[in-house]
């Protein structure tokens, strides 16, 4: 799939003539001269937003800057025939990269050749403490859905859980959903429980398709909570659950059945 | 740092000092922030890599939005290029990021520091790394670079760094020596002129009453750095401006793993209220000055510190950092609780 074509219409539709100069000069240069424009982009594309454009490649580009896209379709014209010296010319952008260049090549990684070379560096970016970075990779990125073990996946959603991040923005959030997943983040209900906190309510949308005996415990004490967020959240567990005693548990709280079947209530709404 | 006062003399970050000015600097002035409500500030040389968040905190509250943080020495040589290519990245990653977790605008300069520059086959490996930092966004020029001991492996170092600067029409940032100092500060001006560099475009840090006259009389900026324990005091930077007035001098702080103080330019700005200067000298010397001279290099953008941060929503989601909800959590210090 050619993806620098379709950047670069993008990048017609959003930047100044001036801009688009210089792009051009820079675009069908050499690996080292394309690196260089990587960096220097800042000091000529305007960091303004790029208004709605249509995914590539499953990226939706929301709330990107136009310094960012552009960045990203320097990395997609390196020539990538000559294996070593396209992942070392990237090697090299990484390890000296700027907090929004670092954003710039996470955000990259689903249009780059050999992907699987590139895991370490995006379960780094799930490591980061920068919060930039790790939203690049996390957020509106097919990157982790098509590529990460289910490990990795795991302590991608649950890093955002810990931090109160929009799981709802990860791509893939749904079909992803596992039973390791599910009894990690029981566990870390019980953690912030015993802290007198509470987990993201939309968190709990990840054990429908797991609950068990242990989880419809979790799900009991949503249901006697006083926040009623937590009570919405227990019942779209149930309704959406296939284990007999969620749906029994479901069936002593028929009013929020009812909006469940109605579909008054969803997952939408406690989305953070 | 816990070194002894008497052993600092020995191992000077920045300055040495006497035991009289240890003396005055136990007097200052506690509620010196009644001087200077409403007033922002510049700090542009500070190492916050050095630093803890506690001293972000006082730094916000104290009204400084923005720093420069120079790349210098760690307080004990590197041993590879590695080393110097994590601490640049660190430069303009993690320590900007955390910086603006409290609503700092972090700059930097990024060089070869003096000292450093005497392990010649390394320098070597360096000045090759630089070209790829000092284009980076928020670089606002080359430093802290210069004289340490006056020997030729500085002064190669020193020229081939303001060559770099000079091709990137990036300021330059210098460090005089600490030894020597007026010669190593005459030096370095030649220096630059002999390359070409418009003293405009160059910042001379660590004055004092000795070097600035000629500073400021061959066209460069005068950098004063108030520093504890130190030959520079603030009392004497305000004696320093009384008579040489706001043009092209500029306050910072330096502070960094020795016993220094980041508030060191509101302190001063206080110290200069209560001594009857105007506000608008103030403001030059402890704010704009710093800025117009670092703007040059095109990389400050004053619309980012200028109004009170707004913390990007983006930011505002922090992974295990800093920061929370946007706000900077405060910590009772005296509660023997902690939640």
């Amino acid at each position: 799939m050619n993806y620098s074509s379709l950047l670069h219409d993008k990048i017609l539709c959003q930047a100044s003539s001036k801009e688009i100069s210089w792009i051009e000069t820079k675009a069908n240069e050499n690996l080292l001269s394309l690196q260089t424009a990587f960096v220097a982009a800042q000091r000529f594309i305007r960091k303004d937003i790029v208004q709605s454009v249509s995914p590539v490649n499953s990226v939706s580009f929301n709330n990107w800057t136009l310094d960012r896209l552009v960045r990203v379709y320097f990395l997609t014209k390196l020539d990538s025939s000559d294996k070593d010296s396209y992942i070392n010319a990237i090697d090299t952008l990484f390890d000296t990269a700027e907090n929004n260049e670092a954003v710039a090549l996470i955000s990259a990684l689903p249009f780059l050749a050999y992907p699987e070379n590139w895991m370490l560096r995006a379960t780094n970016a799930v490591r980061s403490n920068v919060g930039p970075v790790f939203d690049a990779i996390a957020f509106e990125n097919p990157f982790p859905k098509k590529h990460f073990s289910e490990p990795a996946w795991n302590q991608l959603v649950l890093k955002c859980i810990f931090n109160d991040k929009p799981i709802n923005k990860i791509e893939g959030i749904s079909e992803r959903a596992n039973q390791e997943l599910a009894d990690s983040i029981s566990y870390l209900a019980h953690e912030r429980w015993s802290a007198r906190r509470n987990i993201p309510t939309q968190a709990w949308r990840l054990v429908s398709s797991f609950v068990n005996k242990e989880i419809l415990k979790d799900i009991q004490y949503l249901f006697s909570s006083e926040s009623e967020s937590e009570k919405i959240a227990a019942a779209l567990v149930c309704y959406e659950s296939n284990f007999q005693k969620a749906k029994e548990e479901l069936n002593r709280h028929a009013d929020l059945k009812l909006k469940a079947e109605t579909k008054a209530i969803n997952w939408e709404l406690l989305e953070n | 740092m816990c070194q002894k006062h008497s052993e600092i003399s020995q191992n000077p970050s920045h300055f040495e000092g006497s035991a009289e000015e240890l003396i005055t600097a136990t007097n200052i002035q506690v509620n010196y922030s009644e001087y200077t409500k409403g007033m922002k500030f510049f700090d542009p040389h500070i190492h916050m890599t050095s630093r803890t968040t506690d001293d972000y905190t006082a730094l916000i509250d104290a009204g400084v939005v923005a720093i420069i943080e120079p790349a210098f020495w760690l307080g004990q040589p590197r041993t590879g290029l590695s080393s110097f290519k994590d601490y640049f990245s660190s430069l303009v990653g993690w320590e900007r990021f955390r910086s603006s977790q409290f609503g700092i605008k972090h700059y930097c300069t990024i060089g070869l520091n003096s000292r450093e520059a005497n392990n010649e086959s390394l320098a070597d490996q360096v000045m090759e790394l630089l070209p790829i930092f000092i284009y980076k966004e928020g670089v606002v020029g080359v430093g802290e670079i210069g004289f340490d001991d006056q020997t030729s492996a500085e002064e190669k170092y020193y020229r081939l760094q303001l060559e770099l600067a000079k091709e990137a029409n990036l300021p330059v940032q210098v460090h005089t020596p600490h030894r020597d100092k007026k010669k190593g500060t005459e030096l370095s001006m030649s220096i630059a002129l002999e390359h070409g560099l418009d003293p405009g475009m160059v910042i001379i840090d660590h004055n004092n009453e000795e070097t600035v006259e000629s500073v400021l009389e061959k066209g460069f900026w005068a950098a004063f750095t108030i520093y504890p324990f130190t030959k520079m005091g603030n009392e004497r930077m305000v004696e320093i401006v009384k008579k040489y007035g706001s043009e092209r001098i500029m306050v910072n702080s330096a502070a960094d793993w020795g016993i220094s103080d980041p508030l060191a330019v509101p302190k001063t700005a206080a110290l200069m209220k209560i001594k009857g200067i105007s506000e608008n000298d103030i403001r030059l010397v402890t704010y704009q000055n710093a800025i117009d001279a670092f703007a040059q290099s095109g990389q400050i953008d004053i619309t980012d510190f200028e109004n009170p941060m707004i913390i990007d929503q983006s930011l505002k989601y922090n992974g295990n950092t800093v920061l929370r909800g946007g706000q900077i959590p405060r910590i009772e210090k005296n509660s023997i609780i902690i939640s």
